[in-house]
């Protein structure tokens, strides 16, 4: 699902629009949080504490489910399971919901203050959980995350709309389960005999106030780590995920990787929240996980902007305060205005009631008029300082000092590629029959044929896009035939596409970070942390996708923090080519690479490949201009309906009839005797 | 009643049970051939459906199960409250699609399948708003006549159940493979843009086929009242979940599939309900949608499996 | 632009491009192009990959619409005027890889061809002729259009075109794909249609065979038209081969 796209249109959406900069976030949210620190001293009326604090439950779970569904893009429509799941985690861990019979095996915990043994008059003497809240906070985040990856290894790879409905059966699944274990969870009755947390001796009791201060506390916490994570090599692959997942996984991006990482972290969220509201009401019933939860907290997300923090904060609290205090107002105010028309319906409506119906109405138009929610997620990227932007004018590479591209040792003198015997068939059309091809290093290698000839499925079937019925790929010795394209950017083979896959809504910078990827190693609490390492590896990673950057002169500097779909077209082609070059390939192959461009461009690109070899890139090409193959190709070999039927140098297929048969066609005569 | 009466029994039922998820999975299935959306929406215009037939044999005077008719009087009103029904549900369908989903064709992602929830929970909650969170006795002019075989009773309702999906369901088999504007819903579902080449308003085709499923579920709706007596504003969720199993077993996007994933549904749900407990219906009906999603996802009948990203 | 022999005699055009300009997002397509077509004439447009020759095709046909220039079919312009008014006008389109209907059986595609006809005595003639110019179809009609091989596919796109009686045939790379056999009766029955009575628009890039029927044609490179003429002066031109294969300079 990729990301709804920024419009700047003028009016009152432009300026709203206009106004939401992340400084003015920022300002805007430190003020937020100083009134929400003091509100409960301003009113201190309980019932309205304990509404925030409800509120502020809902806050953090919208957050969560906004890394599944706003920085990953998986639309997951049953994220109450994990909520129920961390609730129940506590039901059992925090009650005396559960009590198995005693023994020594339990001497330990009791000993450690998890557990407390409790004495019964029939003699036998039962486990009474006691596990603290604080503890459990983390605990049920973990488990809750444990079943994230359980439920998502099998079906993070369907399709946005299959994995949506697979989401909402695993988010009915469990509250019915939770109703019919009533030995785990009491069933509809509902969890009793719930800990309250206690903070050093003081316990938290039947108030709300500490309560709303743990919420605030989590939240700001968790604003924390989604932007951490949102800034950091994990949020960029997993936007890149979003906006392109085969584009992303041919930049070196793991998708199942990152996708079930998302997916747990997510749960994680989901099920500390459970253990918090859990403790807070003090008991919990399958009802409050069913599928209008889940779907509440989609429209919170939907409403406040989609990978937006602030926009889903925004959403979350805004609809906490609609259900709990605007709508009783809101009530008094229909039914007067349905005293003065008139209107029946209006007199008698309980808008408190139809809290559902307005969810309906803002899902319904949010999505038809202002799909990116009222707070867009916007990405700004670190600013270049002057002298960064207008570096290097003019085209042509880099004279001076060439540091090789890639850091992977070659030996000159063994092949680089071998390909022997490749064949892939679709259906009933052979695409790639019997390929042969030997490519020696710092060589570049043209690949040319009429349409349908099998150039593009040869390209994938290297790049691992496309399994190959038969057939070896060895590179620099090493067998890579048929893994997966991540895989094989690792070991040094990059590829652009005939057809651009850009991540669009990612500006320049983004877009070639994402190829950086295969080359770090930030993780996830890398990202949180940010200790000195992984700035050092962020640091490194912007030098050097500006160096890549640079190689294409003025062309590209000035529009680092653009994003990728407002470049012009031919700046396109140069972007794909720099994202490739970002992941320090050792072999390039490169689909059509001046495609749609002018003359001048042409050269000017057909000068940067040639210096690509300079910095020991062996660069494949399927080109169709033979000006720019006769310039720059060492070798050529011609594909038609699937086979190599000549290689040489470009003056050799030049002068080749068959060559020139394959393309303009077989004279009638010709074909006449082949039939 | 011995083993094998209780087991043609409960056959019985999951024929009826699977007859009706059978029509409302065409439906659903009708518009995932054409444009590739789940709709959301499409269980609740069967909740709908119900509640214009009740409303209209309520106006025409028949109110619970105490007034019966017979002969041709009752085949009379069964088909006035059946094309009513119908025609109602299947103009909501279509003012769904005018409204909310055309402006969305073409966007990709999860946008269009998110209005569909919205819709849903629109078209619930006006209801509930409406009629309120009781069930309702449903209108039931049907004679009670028992049939025995065996040990298990076959009922009057049930074969005419039986019969109007019946018919209904080889009425759209006649259409779509029969007939002109079929075809051109087959060459749409195939190849759009082919379709477009051929002359054919595709806009025109998805109308109409929204109309046709829309209007499948309001029949079904109908049946839903007339076989359990009762109908209330939450059936559209309980049936839809059934059905959309249904769907999804058979092959989502073939009609055929639709077919026969609806009965097997309904076997499962009467002999699951039998056999193994009722509570538990509910997670083995979801556990089979997720497991035919996870490892056979073009279903029992379909070709390839779903291409949209 | 340059042309390879003198200036072509009068014809009545059914179909003419008049300086039309294309875009694809901020792609430039096409470029000012001409091209004309008189009835009764095969006409080839060829070129390399990338060249702008479907594009072509597209906004024949409608579904993409020109951002400067005109479209006149039978001296109408039809810029703006829908799909199925054109086809309903006698504008059948063979498309690039057939695009048969898979699960339809190939009686059922060719009646999708006489969509837009409600004359049905006219479309049973229409069948007979068609069975006529394609025997192989006939015995075929049952059989699921997507089990046939590649060129019987192109018989059935093609007799499916035909099912709308059109006066322009449009032809999207119809040799693509096929083995030479196959080619050949292609182009054969292509000639047949012809002398019929209907006009043929086609997109080739076997540019022999195109030409070896055409009457005239037109070397696409890039967007914009860079040869032209009768189908004789460009076969024996060598520019052609170079236009084809690589950047020609532009005089």
């Amino acid at each position: 699902m990729s990301a709804p796209a920024e419009t700047r249109r003028n009016g009152i959406t432009g300026i709203w629009d206009r106004m939401l900069s992340e400084e003015w976030q920022l300002k805007v949210g430190l003020v937020l949080f100083i009134l929400a620190l003091a509100f409960p001293l301003i009113d201190g009326n309980e019932g309205d504490i304990d509404a925030a604090a409800n509120a502020t439950a809902f806050a953090i779970l919208a957050l969560g489910l906004n890394i599944v569904v706003g920085f990953a893009g998986l639309l997951d429509l049953g994220y109450a399971a994990f909520f129920a799941i961390g609730a129940y985690t506590y039901g059992i861990f925090s009650s005396y919901q559960v009590q198995p019979e005693w023994s020594s095996f339990w001497e330990p915990f009791r000993w450690l203050g998890l557990v407390q043994q409790l004495h019964s008059s029939s003699g036998v003497d039962h486990v009474h959980f006691a596990v603290s809240f604080w503890l459990m906070l983390p605990i049920s985040a973990l488990v809750a995350a444990f079943f994230g990856v359980l439920f998502g290894a099998p079906t993070l790879r369907l399709k946005g709309d299959y994995l949506a409905i697979v989401t909402l059966g695993f988010g009915e699944i469990v509250p019915i389960v939770a109703r019919n274990t009533p030995y785990l969870t009491n069933g509809a009755q509902g969890l009793n005999g719930v800990t309250t947390p206690s903070f050093f001796g003081y316990s938290f009791g039947v108030q709300s106030t500490p309560f709303y201060y743990v919420g605030l506390a989590m939240i700001v916490v968790l604003i924390f780590v989604s932007m951490r994570l949102k800034d950091s090599r994990v949020g960029r692959a997993w936007m890149a995920i979003r906006e392109d997942e085969i584009a992303a996984e041919a930049m070196g991006v793991n998708r199942t990787r990152l996708k079930l990482l998302a997916f747990a972290i997510g749960a994680g969220f989901a099920g500390s929240t459970g253990t918090f509201y859990v403790a807070k009401l003090q008991t919990a019933t399958p009802e409050m996980f069913m599928f209008p939860v889940s779907v509440m907290l989609l429209v919170m997300i939907v409403l406040g902007g989609m990978g937006s923090v602030a926009g889903v904060v925004v959403g979350a609290v805004f609809l906490q305060l609609l259900q709990s205090w605007f709508l009783q107002d809101l009530t008094q105010g229909v039914h007067w205005l349905g005293r003065v028309t008139g209107i029946g319906l209006l007199e008698r409506v309980d808008l408190v009631q139809s809290i559902e119906l307005i969810f309906g109405i803002i899902l319904v138009l949010m999505m038809l008029y202002r799909r990116q929610g009222l707070i867009p997620a916007r990405r700004d990227v670190h600013a270049l300082t002057l002298a960064q932007q207008t570096a290097v004018p003019s085209r042509g590479g880099i004279k001076g000092e060439m540091k090789p591209l890639h850091r992977k040792a070659i030996d000159p003198g063994k092949p680089l590629l071998q390909i022997s015997g490749l064949r892939k068939a679709f259906g009933g059309i052979q695409a790639v029959r019997g390929l042969d091809l030997t490519v020696m290093p710092g060589s570049i290698i043209a690949v040319i044929g009429p349409n349908g000839s099998g150039k593009t499925t040869f390209f994938n079937l290297v790049t691992g896009l496309t399994q190959p019925d038969a057939g070896k790929v060895l590179l620099a010795g090493e067998d890579i035939t048929g893994l997966k394209p991540d895989a094989i950017v690792e070991r040094g083979v990059a590829r652009t596409f005939q057809n651009l896959r850009l991540f669009a809504n990612m500006s320049v910078m983004e877009n070639a970070l994402v190829g950086v990827h295969s080359r770090t190693t930030t993780g996830a609490l890398g990202a949180v942390f940010r200790p000195p390492w992984v700035k050092r590896e962020e640091e490194a990673a912007r030098q050097h996708v500006l160096g890549v950057i640079s190689i294409f002169g003025n062309r590209l500097m000035p529009r680092v923090q653009h994003l990728a779909r407002t470049l012009s077209y031919a700046n396109r082609r140069r972007l794909e080519i720099t994202r490739a070059l970002v992941t320090e390939p050792v072999l390039l192959l490169l689909d059509e690479p001046t495609a749609g461009m002018n003359p001048t461009e042409t050269l000017e690109l057909t000068d940067q490949i040639r210096d690509l070899r300079e910095r020991g890139v062996t660069i494949l090409l399927i080109e169709h201009k033979l000006n720019v193959v006769n310039e720059i190709a060492d070798r050529v070999i011609v594909l038609d309906h699937g086979e190599k039927i000549a290689e040489g140098t470009p003056a050799e297929i030049q002068r080749n009839k068959e060559v020139l048969s394959a393309y303009l066609g077989r004279t009638a005569a010709t074909a006449a005797a082949a039939s | 009643m011995n083993s094998w009466d209780i087991l043609l029994q409960q056959i019985i039922n999951g024929v009826s049970l699977g007859a009706m998820y059978s029509l409302l999975a065409l439906g659903f299935t009708m518009v995932y051939g054409i444009i590739e959306l789940i709709n959301f929406a499409h269980f609740n215009v069967f909740m709908v459906g119900s509640f214009i037939a009740l409303w209209l044999m309520q106006a025409m005077g028949i109110v619970g199960q105490s007034t019966i008719l017979y002969g041709l009087p009752l085949i009379g009103v069964l088909v006035l409250v059946l094309v009513v029904t119908m025609l109602g549900a299947g103009v909501l369908g279509v003012a769904i699609e005018r409204v909310a989903l055309r402006p969305l064709r073409g966007v990709s992602g999860t946008a269009p399948m998110i209005t569909t929830i919205g819709l849903s929970y629109i078209i619930y909650n006006l209801v509930l708003l409406n009629v309120g969170a009781d069930t309702k006795n449903f209108s039931n002019p049907l004679p009670n006549i028992p049939w025995a075989i065996g040990g298990a009773t076959l009922r009057l309702r049930e074969v005419l159940l039986w019969g109007v999906s019946l018919v209904l369901m080889m009425g759209l088999h006649y259409f779509v493979r029969r007939t002109k504007m079929g075809k051109a819903m087959q060459a749409t579902a195939q190849d759009q843009e082919a379709a477009r080449m051929m002359g054919v308003d595709v806009d025109n085709v998805v109308v109409i086929t929204f109309f046709l499923g829309s209007a499948l579920a309001g029949a079904a709706g109908l049946i839903f009242g007339l076989y359990y007596n009762y109908t209330s504003f939450v059936i559209g969720y309980t049936a839809g979940l059934r059905a959309f199993t249904a769907a999804v077993l058979g092959g989502i996007g073939n009609i055929p599939g639709a077919m026969l994933g609806g009965i097997l549904i309904g076997l499962i749900e009467s002999l699951g309900g039998q056999y193994l407990e009722v509570r538990w219906t509910d997670v083995i009906i979801f556990s089979i949608l997720v497991l035919v999603l996870v490892f056979r996802p073009s279903g029992l009948m379909g070709r390839t499996a779903p291409s949209k990203s | 632009m340059p042309t390879s022999d003198a200036q072509p005699q009068q014809r009545q055009p059914l179909l003419e491009f008049k300086d039309v300009d294309t875009y694809y997002g901020e792609l430039h397509v096409l470029k000012g192009v001409n091209y004309v077509v008189g009835e009764g004439e095969i006409v080839a447009l060829l070129g390399g990959n990338a060249s702008g020759k479907s594009t072509t095709m597209k906004t024949i046909l409608g579904i993409v619409r020109p951002a400067r220039g005109s479209v006149t079919y039978q001296g109408e312009v039809i810029n703006t005027l829908p799909t199925a008014e054109r086809v309903k006008r006698g504008i059948a389109p063979v498309p690039e890889a057939r695009r048969l209907f898979p699960r339809m059986t190939v009686l059922e595609n060719l009646e999708m061809g006489a969509f837009t006809r409600d004359d049905k005595v006219e479309i049973e003639a229409d069948k007979d002729r068609v069975f006529q110019l394609f025997p192989r179809i006939k015995e075929r009609l049952t059989q699921q259009a997507g089990t046939l091989s590649g060129g019987e596919q192109q018989m059935v796109a093609m007799a499916r075109a035909l099912m709308a009686r059109p006066k322009l045939l449009c032809m999207d790379e119809p040799s693509m794909g096929l083995s030479p056999a196959y080619v050949e009766q292609v182009f054969d029955l292509i000639q047949a249609i012809n002398r019929q009575g209907t006009s043929v628009f086609m997109v080739e890039q076997n540019a022999n065979m195109a030409l070896s029927i055409a009457s005239h044609g037109y070397v696409l490179q890039t967007g914009e038209v860079v040869l032209s003429g009768s189908a004789k002066s460009l076969r024996d031109n060598e520019m052609v081969q170079q236009a084809y294969l690589g950047e020609m300079k532009v005089a």
